[in-house]
């Protein structure tokens, strides 16, 4: 690999995070296409229907309807861009990125193996190295950022229902995140730390954190409902009152960018479950595992929220907005401020 | 008079929503199973173009004009069905036809221009119910599309052969008076009405 790395004028350490860096987007990439038909066709089977199926590859081939995704990417690449005249142009233009590049990159941080020594040299499955200091914040930071993709794109369209849309998601996305962040104190705090790694070594050594804190689990997973935008939390959309919502003046790829940064946001947040309350990439009743077999145990977990995520918005009606924030303040948050003085307590006790 | 609404009094584990939403997934997950194990000729969904939906019997679809056995039309224009039809959709020309017919049983009367707009039928079957020789049927056939209002003006003998192929049926142009139509015997014949 040196010799490589070198012939090419790079470090190998340089090799190894651009490799990473292409693998690790490119998989939550396609796996976010690939969801918008896990979505669909899993939709119609939950419902007794059958989903899109009439789009063939070739003419011929069916392949379960696999061939209506490029169908789908043809036809948003050849529609027409439209600007709406009344739009803030360059808002416009920047926030189908604003919405996708957050939810994407909130992935970088996620340990998705074990990290392994190769010819002496250690190296770690996660985009960003473990140590950094930023550790299990950065995604949650970036989380947050990811609300200004909503709110830039219902302002900047300058459209009523677009901009309600965006209200009650950014209202909504606020409010859960005070919850969302208090469930997660109180890992950090068990932990002693927020690395993702130390936080799935503290798991592979005592348990998983789902077992021991089930209530964080609880508002921390409903949290990652509203935060993905994501029935029964979709308040950004609403095609009965606000036309579409936030995406309302959206049209050809943007509008995809803006469909697809939803189900970005769901592999970062099922990442983010995966990790916190689910052991990331450890493997049960296995302490020390092969990478091989930790990252397929890593793409288990993630693949089986997802699907939580799709069978829950196929399941609820979404709630009302009233509902939503007495939920969000009255329910959620006085369950994550419990959890984290019981956990505090019983770690004073344990002193 | 008021009426007591009775309030549904929700146990702690129903308001908590946890157990009740687990409820609801086990319930659709139940119907993902059923419904991904089931081949797909046997899911609820007709896959229209590919699969079709037998017909109930009495459907009413598709007009057609009953014919006897030999191909001579059962209708004899009696205006019967035109005056039933709540949306004016038959018009009928009558026309006298001076070869006497047995199996016709001696009508000497028959639709020269039998006409049905099927873009202003509403397939109510009273044309059915009205006729008195059991000469019109209302069936199973229902895609009736065309490229313009023309071609859904079905005549006579678009009529008498809309399911001919159906019931392997030759297809008819025109009225059986050929030599090979039983006509009446010939012990009768020196009664025919018309000499000429």
């Amino acid at each position: 690999m040196e010799s490589v790395a070198h012939s090419i004028g790079l470090s190998a350490v340089m090799i190894w995070t651009l490799v990473k860096v292409l693998v690790v987007f490119g998989f939550v990439m396609s796996i976010g296409s690939l969801w918008t038909w896990v979505e669909r066709r899993g939709s119609a089977m939950l419902q007794d229907r059958i989903g899109p199926n009439r789009a063939l590859l070739f003419g011929r081939w069916q392949l379960l309807g696999l061939p209506q995704l490029v169908a789908d990417g043809i036809k948003f690449f050849f529609k027409e861009d439209q600007v709406p005249p009344h739009a803030t142009k360059r808002l416009y233009w920047i926030a189908p990125m604003l919405a996708f590049v957050p939810a994407l990159i909130g992935f970088a941080v996620i340990p998705f193996g074990r990290s392994f020594t190769y010819q002496g040299a250690l190296y770690h499955l996660s985009i960003l190295e473990p140590g950094n200091g930023m550790g299990m914040l950065y995604p949650l930071a970036i989380g947050a950022v990811a609300v200004y993709g909503i709110l830039v794109a219902a302002w900047s369209s300058n459209n009523k229902w677009a901009i309600l849309g965006g209200m009650r998601a950014s209202a909504q996305m606020v409010s859960y995140e005070i919850s969302m962040g208090l469930a997660v104190l109180a890992i950090f705090m068990r932990v002693g730390g927020y690395d993702p790694g130390e936080i799935i070594r503290e798991q592979v050594t005592t348990g998983w954190f789902f077992w021991r804190q089930p209530f964080g689990f609880l508002v921390f997973f409903i949290c990652m409902f509203a935060e993905t935008n994501r029935l029964p939390f979709d308040f950004a959309e609403g095609e009965s009152e606000i036309v579409a919502g936030f995406h309302t003046e959206f049209g050809s790829m943007k509008f995809a960018l803006l469909a697809l940064s939803e189900y970005a946001h769901m592999i970062t947040a099922s990442a983010l479950l995966a990790t916190m309350y689910f052991g990331g990439w450890a493997v049960p009743f296995m302490p020390v595992a092969p990478v091989l077999l930790t990252i397929l145990f890593f793409l288990i977990k993630l693949l089986f929220f997802m699907w939580i995520f799709v069978w829950v918005r196929w399941t609820l009606p979404r709630f009302r907005y009233d509902q939503l924030m007495f939920m969000g303040w009255k329910v959620l948050l006085p369950i994550s401020m419990a959890n984290l003085i019981l956990n505090a307590w019983l770690m004073a006790r344990g002193h | 008079m008021a009426v007591i609404v009775k309030k549904v009094e929700l146990t702690w584990l129903d308001r908590s929503y946890v157990w009740p939403i687990a409820a609801g997934m086990v319930i659709t997950f139940r119907h993902f199973i059923k419904q991904i194990t089931t081949p797909t000729s046997r899911r609820f969904t007709i896959q229209y173009p590919d699969m079709k939906k037998t017909m109930p019997k009495g459907y009413r679809g598709l007009h057609e004009l009953k014919r006897f056995e030999d191909g001579a039309i059962k209708c004899v224009a009696c205006f019967m069905c035109q005056e039933a039809c709540p949306a004016r959709c038959i018009s009928i020309e009558a026309e006298e036809f001076s070869e006497l017919n047995f199996t016709q049983g001696f009508e000497e009367k028959r639709p020269r221009v039998f006409k049905i707009d099927m873009l202003r039928c509403i397939y109510c079957g009273m044309c059915e119910e009205a006729c008195p020789k059991d000469a019109i049927w209302l069936r199973n056939e229902y895609e009736l599309a065309a490229y313009d209002r023309l071609s859904m003006n079905f005549g006579k003998w678009d009529l008498m052969n809309t399911y001919a192929a159906a019931d392997g049926k030759a297809r008819l142009s025109q009225d059986s008076e050929s030599p090979a139509t039983p006509s009446r015997p010939a012990s009768a014949s020196s009664h025919s009405a018309d000499p000429a």
